[in-house]
């Protein structure tokens, strides 16, 4: 398979186990928890959207909304340990191991989306400056 | 055909866009964003699945209780000018859910002061439910000046020790501690109430559902302002072996919930007024909301188990 490719199914598979995580700790209960339960659903939902459609296009859309759903994702757990999000604060790698998955899975899809752009960047010929 | 850009994108495709290309990253857009709302009504419609709500409702089996707590009877300040109407309207609530609840727990702070009024006025409220039984723990407010005695003399009998005890009911077990009258700055369960838990649970098996009840989170919410169980590790390691563990607390004032393994943690609100949310302010002192936005602050909540489940359904109500 296409490394490209092999990397955006990976991605698409990375971001549906977020989406995983984040809608089964919506249903065991973060969905009590106000502005943190709709955006739990909200990040499973997308999640689980756009990796469907990231199997089926490489539309740079797609690619920007995973990144940023992935992103999101990541910051919303730092500020959670760190500031807190509306309130909302939480400790280390808990929930356990629901928290630490979910950090992997948000990591391994960011990277493998960037896969393309590395690709480009090493395909490019350097610039020359002499004439 | 009008390119606004010729450079080329990461996988051979031009960086800017055709019309053609911007219809088609539109259509995958309106395809994201309709497959998102879709998800999004799945996964919310599975946690509270109607036709598993109304087969609780309709099984005679099925296990139905409430909780309440925070209701400091007794509390004078601009957080909550009437407590006791706030309670009130807690018991009236309860009593027209639409179903009469197997039990009603209250989980501690009954009172603010644990004068004998106070405990008086409670008792009387609380004999108002329309339930089948009421059972409380004590929070460190029914504790102020006695170590608890006036607490366990108006709701101790039966219990064990300072006021802990166990029951059974369709088949869920439950687990009622007292975390507040040994406490410094954490809640503390002592080592009588540990051998008491460690005991109670061992001839129990493995898939029997475990609910536990404590005033002080059992889980480490926000140790600063004393929002944690020094010991309730030790308690929790009894119970790791158990596939379902629902431990529910006040003393928060707010709802939260956290998720370790097999236990789910879940705090309650109060039917008093709110506290901060942890960290926010110099402590846990009572918030004075704008006018109208205490009611949303403050509600109950009711638990049902339906027999053959994993986890138990919980669901929280604003004070009506």
């Amino acid at each position: 398979m296409n490394p490209i490719l092999l990397a955006r199914v990976t991605a698409a598979g990375c971001l549906a186990g977020s989406g995983v995580i984040h809608a089964q700790l919506y249903l065991t209960g973060y969905r009590t928890i106000p502005w943190i339960g709709p955006a739990f659903l909200l990040q499973a939902s997308g999640s689980f959207a756009v990796a469907l459609l990231l199997l089926l296009s490489s539309a740079a859309v797609l690619r920007l909304a995973a990144a940023a759903i992935a992103a999101g994702a990541l910051v919303g757990f730092i500020a959670s340990r760190t500031i807190g999000v509306l309130g909302f604060v939480e400790y280390g790698l808990l929930p356990a191991p629901q928290a630490l998955i979910s950090v992997l899975v948000e990591i391994g899809a960011l990277a493998l989306l960037a896969v393309p752009f590395l690709d480009r960047t090493a395909a490019r010929p350097a610039l020359s400056l002499s004439r | 055909m009008t390119t606004l850009e010729s450079a080329h994108g990461p996988e051979g495709g031009p960086v800017g866009m055709s019309r053609r290309q911007l219809l088609r990253h539109t259509a995958w857009f309106g395809a994201a964003v309709v497959l998102t709302v879709t998800s999004g009504e799945v996964i919310s419609h599975l946690g509270t699945p109607p036709a598993a709500a109304a087969a609780v409702a309709q099984d005679p089996h099925a296990l139905r209780f409430v909780q309440i707590s925070d209701s400091h009877l007794g509390f004078h300040g601009p957080a909550n000018t009437d407590v006791t109407g706030s309670f009130s309207r807690a018991i009236n609530q309860v009593n027209t859910l639409g179903f009469r609840p197997d039990f009603v727990m209250h989980t501690g702070d009954l009172t603010h002061l644990s004068t004998p009024a106070q405990f008086d006025q409670v008792r009387q409220m609380l004999g108002g439910l329309r339930t089948g039984q009421v059972f409380t723990v004590p929070g460190e407010h029914d504790s102020v000046d006695d170590h608890g005695q006036k607490y366990r003399a108006a709701f101790g009998s039966g219990t064990r020790g300072d006021g802990w005890y166990s029951f059974d009911i369709k088949g869920v077990h439950f687990i009622a501690l007292v975390n507040t009258l040994a406490l410094e700055k954490l809640g503390h369960l002592g080592t009588d109430q540990l051998e008491f838990v460690r005991k109670d649970v061992a001839g129990l098996s493995s898939d029997t559902p475990i609910v536990v009840f404590s005033h002080i989170p059992l889980f480490a919410m926000y140790p600063t302002w004393g929002w944690g169980t020094d010991d309730a590790t030790q308690a929790l390691s009894y119970l790791r072996r158990f596939s379902s563990v629902t431990c529910l607390n006040g003393h928060v004032h707010q709802l939260f919930t956290k998720t370790d393994g097999n236990v789910t943690f879940y705090s309650a609100t109060t039917t008093a007024y709110p506290l901060p949310h942890p960290g926010q302010g110099p402590g846990p002192i009572p918030l004075t909301l704008p006018a109208g936005q205490l009611g949303p602050a403050l509600g109950i909540r009711d638990v049902s188990y339906q027999p053959g489940q994993h986890a138990l359904a919980i669901r929280d109500r604003r004070l009506a």
